[in-house]
Order: structure tokens, then sequence, then C-alpha cells
């Protein structure tokens, strides 16, 4: 599979702040990948030298098959954390002229503009200022403007900070329609369960520093949480039982009143979740994935200072946003 | 460049669509037009109508009247007019210019007024006289009376000095007309008092007469004429172009892009183009912007010597050079201007980066009237190779009587181009960090170090 993105140890530093230390990544034409990590980890940076926004101090960045951003800006849909519009601008003239900055002739871009308003419900917009719309619709003016050009690669920095529910929704079926079309994305989130849900494969970084490169069918298997989500029929049942069946390490109570079965290492998932199932009828009963909440922290837990409950507010979108390093 | 050609064409539309702008550009040209165009209509002779009265004189003398009755025949009165317009233009060279701008003041002056002089006994009373000004009057309205003293003609002794007269007038009457009258009045005197002497008054007129030559100039080529008085002031005038050319197009530049940054729309234009393709774009709309301000005021000034036939007084290569320096000044100052735009998130912070770039603007604008005025003196032709100051300085010298050697003009052109082209990459350093740079604004130290390390 051909590679629609590459950097090779890229770094950048900001005075004393090395903002990117030695950073490869390759993305394959076609994949989701999340860029992930808590905020001030340097995501934003990579992200703004990889669209030639920022220029590395070392190492070499390969976009679309071109050794800078610079040649291939009209093929990438950018949506930048901090994004703003001409507020005086109507809509339409606002998304034709930045459809003609990235090549779409004006009759396109118009044709595009009127298509994609309408899948995120702003088809009466078109011709009002910018200024007199609201939050959430310019939100999705901003996702129309970064895909006019019907990117082959689709970057997104922290696409759903600060976005409705409403707007989550859309955004995230924008960016499987535009997956489903062909686009290879990338986008960066501090929120895990964002990328858990999204994405094909994650890049973990932190301080700069790559800490994990794996597709999530891989870190699923590597990260084995050998455990069962359980919650019994009967809410009354004795389930402590269960820990006597073959396999079956311990059980242990949640505080939401369901249960977490640890099975012992070698056991079959499957083949526990039948005995589980015949001793104590469910209510519900699945296979514990990985939280990529846990990865991160397992992987960083070292290198936290003894802020591991910070970071995982964080991670959950708790914390602060996600800033540029 | 098609990315550079539509950054360029948002900037300058939005720029000229912009109500305070287009009122800032239209308020100076609407009011030179109101000037030029109305009030020699409002002045006019057609429009204006012409003044009738009378002037009562008590002359205990009796030796002025007769004066002052030939000083304000309307003939005598016109003729004055006549020659005063002339003496004015002097500075305007003759023929069908001439010609024509005198016909213009003297159109602008109005009609010669039609005074009548009511002579009253020289014994009269001046408070019964006085109030003869506040009767109302049938067939004309009483204008003023002049009460002239005994010894206005002849002084009371030998070591006396001469007397004057006295003036009432009444409140309608103009200051025009009364300087009209004044100058009658004292024409009459001085006539009656050379008489006393024995002397002609044409004698004494024609033996104070020293008409002022039109200088010339010697060169190697031949004798040529020196620029008129009228001319001397265009060092002044294109410095004043110059400067709001650039400061117009620049301080927009800076609004523009302060604008884009605070609103956080400039990461997205950055998704599209580069940075040097935004700054180039944005660098040349608003170049366009200070070249439509140059050709507004200086098509309004040509229209203006048109409308006086006195074209012929400016030096076309003038707009030409005029244009070229424009540009080198706009690229110098335009983009220092749009650099700290880049570097501050709001006007306000721009004020105190902004002090040292306007004063670097307006010294060398203080300067033109005085390089215009010793155009080769030393520090003048200096100051000519000195940027920023040089294009300022050489625009002073060309418009000047002695124009400077072709090569001062490309040595001067060239400095402008360097310091021009250094100022570009200064301020696209400048401007590629702080675009994306948010919080403490910047001092000048931190730009240079910004400079330094992009």
């Amino acid at each position: 599979m051909t590679r629609a993105l590459e950097l090779t140890g890229v770094t950048k530093t900001f005075g004393a702040l090395r903002a990117v230390d030695a950073l490869d990544l390759a993305v394959p034409h076609g994949q989701i990948c999340g860029f992930i990590g808590p905020s001030g980890a340097g995501k934003t940076t990579a992200i703004r030298l990889i669209m030639s926004i920022l220029f590395p101090d070392s190492g070499s960045v390969s976009v679309l098959g071109h050794p800078s951003a610079l040649d291939a800006k009209d093929s990438i849909g950018y949506l930048p954390e901090e994004r703003g519009v001409y507020r005086k601008m109507r809509v339409g003239a606002f998304l034709r002229y930045i459809g003609a900055l990235k090549g779409v002739p004006a009759d396109a871009a118009e044709t595009r503009a009127s298509q994609l308003l309408a899948r995120l419900n702003l088809a009466e917009v078109l011709n009002k200022k910018c200024e007199e719309l609201s939050k959430g619709m310019l939100q999705r003016v901003q996702l129309v403007a970064t895909i006019i050009n019907t990117p082959d690669l689709l970057i997104l920095d922290e696409p759903f900070s600060g976005l409705d529910p409403v707007s989550v929704q859309l955004l995230k079926a924008l960016v499987l329609a535009e997956h489903a079309r062909g686009a290879t994305v990338l986008f960066s989130t501090h929120i895990m369960a964002q990328a858990e849900e999204l994405c094909d494969r994650v890049v973990m970084i932190h301080k700069g520093r790559k800490v994990l490169d794996e597709p999530m069918a891989g870190l699923r298997r590597q990260y084995d949480t050998r455990s069962l989500h359980y919650e019994p029929l009967d809410p009354t049942a004795e389930v402590t039982s269960l820990r006597r069946l073959p396999g079956i390490e311990r059980v242990e109570a949640t505080s939401t009143g369901a249960y977490l079965v640890r099975l012992m290492p070698g056991t079959d998932p499957a083949t526990a979740m039948r005995a589980v199932t015949t001793a104590v009828p469910p209510a519900r009963i699945e296979l514990a994935r990985v939280r990529l909440e846990d990865v991160f922290v397992r992987l960083v837990a070292q290198d936290t200072d003894g802020s591991a409950g910070a970071l995982r507010a964080d991670l959950q979108g708790l914390g602060p946003a996600g800033g540029a390093a | 460049m098609k990315k550079v050609g539509l950054v360029a064409k948002r900037e300058f539309v939005t720029t000229i669509k912009n109500k305070g702008f287009l009122i800032g550009l239209l308020a100076m040209p609407v009011l030179i037009l109101v000037v030029v165009a109305l009030v020699p209509r409002i002045l006019d002779d057609r429009a204006t109508p012409q003044v009738r009265g009378d002037i009562a004189i008590i002359d205990p003398t009796g030796r002025v009247v007769t004066g002052l009755r030939t000083a304000l025949d309307p003939a005598v009165l016109a003729q004055r007019r006549t020659v005063a317009a002339r003496q004015a233009l002097s500075n305007v060279p003759s023929g069908t210019a001439q010609a024509a701008a005198t016909a213009a003041i003297e159109n602008a002056l109005g009609q010669v007024p039609v005074l009548r002089l009511v002579e009253r006994p020289g014994t009269a009373d001046l408070e019964v006289e006085k109030a003869w000004l506040l009767e109302a009057s049938p067939d004309a309205p009483r204008l003023a009376l002049v009460a002239i003293h005994p010894d206005a003609v002849e002084p009371a002794g030998l070591d006396s000095a001469y007397g004057t007269y006295d003036l009432f007038v009444s409140g309608t009457l103009s200051q025009a007309v009364q300087a009209t009258l004044t100058t009658g009045v004292r024409d009459a005197i001085v006539g009656a008092r050379l008489d006393g002497r024995g002397l002609q008054q044409e004698t004494i007129e024609a033996l104070m007469r020293v008409p002022a030559p039109d200088s010339l100039i010697v060169t190697a080529t031949g004798d040529r004429p020196a620029r008129p008085g009228f001319t001397r002031s265009l060092p002044f005038i294109l410095g004043i172009l110059l400067f709001m050319g650039v400061m117009i197009g620049g301080q927009s530049l800076m609004t523009s892009t302060i604008e884009e940054k605070s609103s956080r729309v400039v990461e997205v234009l950055l998704a599209a183009v580069s940075p040097i393709e935004l700054m180039a774009g944005k660098l040349i709309g608003q170049l366009g912007v200070g070249l439509l301000i140059l050709a507004v005021y200086t098509g309004l000034g040509v229209l203006a010597l048109l409308s006086f036939a006195m074209f012929g007084l400016l030096e076309p290569s003038l707009i030409v050079y005029l244009l070229v320096f424009f540009l080198i000044t706009y690229l110098f100052f335009g983009a220092l201007m749009m650099a700290i735009g880049a570097a501050v998130n709001q006007m306000n912070e721009a004020q105190a980066l902004m002090g040292p770039v306007t004063v670097l603007l307006i010294g060398p604008y203080i300067l033109t009237p005085m390089i215009g005025q010793a155009p080769n003196a030393p520090f003048s032709v200096v100051m000519s190779f000195i940027p920023p100051v040089n294009a300022f300085a050489m625009m002073a010298r060309l418009a000047s009587d002695t124009p400077p050697p072709v090569w001062q003009v490309g040595l001067t052109v060239l400095a402008g181009l360097a310091a021009a082209a250094g100022a570009i990459w200064f301020a696209a350093k400048i401007f590629k960090i702080g675009l994306l740079m948010h919080g403490k604004p910047p001092d000048i130290k931190t730009l240079i170090r910004w400079a330094r390390a992009a």
C-alpha cells in the first residue's frame, strides 16, 4: 500500500522546547489514522509541519508523494484547531474563495458547497453573512470549507473540540463518508474515546516523541484485557460463584453494579463466555476492549511526574482542551 | 501566482468596498472639488449681485474728492483688479495659460462695484452725517462715510506728520468693497499730496516700477527658464501624495492582517496557500489600494491644473517618477506594517511597534520641503541615497529648478529597491512566525529574534 503521508526523523524546537522529537510517521492511502496524545504533546506542531505551515529543523516530510505539502495543498483538506472565517463575508462567497484558493473552479465550488451545506442541514445559510451564524453553524461551515476541494488527504486537528453534540455526529458521518470515498484521514485528538470509535490505526505522541504506532486491531490483540464485562439478569444472583468456573481468575464488582470477570492467561474468551452464561444468565456480557486511555497511561506512566490522574482526565476529555505545542 | 492573484484581488476589493475607506478616499477630493468648482461659481459675477450704493465724503481740504471719484470709477476699478490678478499670477507662464488663469481669477472675484460719491460740506457735523448712514434710502443703499482729516493732504506744521481719515461703514458693507474703498481713498489722498508738491503721480509710479524678470538658468545646452514659484510647492505636494498613498495602503495592510489573525481565519488560508503566497497577495492587493489613492489625488491635481490651463507647469515625467518612488516606498513600509500586523493580536498592541515605523515615514516627509529648497546641497544629495528618505528626497529634487543627473536617480531607485527587498525579507520571516503566535505581543527585540530564528 502506498503512503499518503510520511515523516522521517522530523524534529522541531522552539527555543529550549523540543516540540516534535525525531518523529517517524507513515500513513498508507485510505486509512483513518488517529494522532493522539494529551494536550501539549506536540500534535498541532506536527500537523503544521506536515502542512508546511511550519518547517522542521531536521527530518523530511512527504505528502501525497510530494516533498512538501506546498506542492499538494489543492489535494489536502485541512481543518486547523484554531479555525475562523471572514465574518463580514457571505457563506457562499467565503466557500467559493477558499475553493478558488484550492484550485476549485467557481461553478464546481458553488455546487459542492450547496451539496455539503445541505448534507449538514445548512442549505439556507449560503447567502447569509458569516457573522449572522451561530457558533455551531460556523463550525459546520468550516468543515465544508475543509472538504470543498474533495481532498485526497484530510487532516483534522482536534476536529471535535468545541463542537456541539449534533455537529459531532455530523462530523463523524462526514469523515466516514470522505473515507468511504477514498480519502486518507489523519486526525488529532486528546480524547481517546473518539479515536477508538473512528480509527483504523493510532499513533500516540507524548512530549513530542512517538510512543505507539499500531493498527487498532493489533492494539487490541497486544493489549488484550483478558476480561469480560458482565451484568447478571437477576441483580440478586450469586455472582462470586463464577470464579469457581474453569479459566476464571477473579470477579470484580464495578461502581455501576456490573462486574469485570478476569480470565486466566490462555483462556479462550468464547469458552469462558459460554460457561458464564450457563452458570448465571446475563443481562449483558461482552469482551472488555482495550481502552486507549489505559494503553497511553501505561506507556507513559514512568514519565508522567506523578500526574497520571490529570493525564487520564485530559485523555477522557475532562481536562484542558488540547493546545498548540 | 494564481493564488497570489486571488489573495490580492480579495484584499483590494474588500478594502475599497469598506465604507470607512470610501469616505476617507472621497472626502478630500470632494472638498477640493467643492473649492475648485463651486466656490468660483458662488462668487461668479453672474451669480452674485453687483454691489451698488452711496459713499458720503466730508473733505475739509477740498482736494481729495476729485481723486476719489476717479479711483471709484467702475472702469478704473476693473482695470486695477486685472493688474492685481496679473501680479498674483506673475509666476504663471505667459500666454494662453496666464490669460486663462487671469480670466478664471477675475471671474471668481465677481463684478466691480458701482459706488456713487455723495459730497458733504467740509464743515458738516460728523454725528449728523453718521446718522445719514442709518437712514433708509429709496434709490441706493448708504454704504460708508469717509471723513478726511484737515491735515491729510498738508501737514499742520513743518515738523508734523500727515493726517489721515476716518471711515464709518454700514453693517452690510462687504470686506471686499471696503477694501476697494480704502484703496481708492489712499490713492486719492496720495494723489492730492503729490499735486501739492507739484509732482505727477504717473511719474512717481513710473519711477517706482521695476518689473521682475523671469530668471533664466544658464546650462551647457542653453538657457532655460527657471521654474516659477508655483511649482516650488511641487516637492511638498508630491511628498504628501507619497506619504498618503503609503500610509493608507500600509495601514490597511496592517489592519487586515490583524483581523485575519485575530479571527483565526489565517490558518484556514494557510491550508490553501503558503505564507509567502499569502504575504505577496496581501502586499500586492494593498499596493493596488495605494495606487488607487494616488491615481485619484493625482488625477484631481491634473484636473485642477487643466481647469486653470496650467497643466504645462507639470513635467509629465514627474508622474512617472512618483509612481516608481511610491512603489519603492510602499514595498518598504507596507512590508514592515504587515509584519507588525502579523506579530500582534490586537490593533492597540500595534501602536508600540508602529512608533518607529511612523517616525521613519514622517521624517523624510518633513525633510521634503527643505530638500526642495536646496536640491543640490550635499545634505540633499546624500539623503537621496539613504533609504527610506531617498524616495522623498529624490522626488523633491526632481521637482526642483535643477533636477539631479540621471545616474543619481538610478542610484536612488537601486538603493530603494534594495531596501524594499530587505524589508520584505525581514517581514516574511516575522510574518511566518507571527501569524501563528498568540499571547503577549512581541517587542522589537523579539521581532529581531524571530527573524533570526525563521
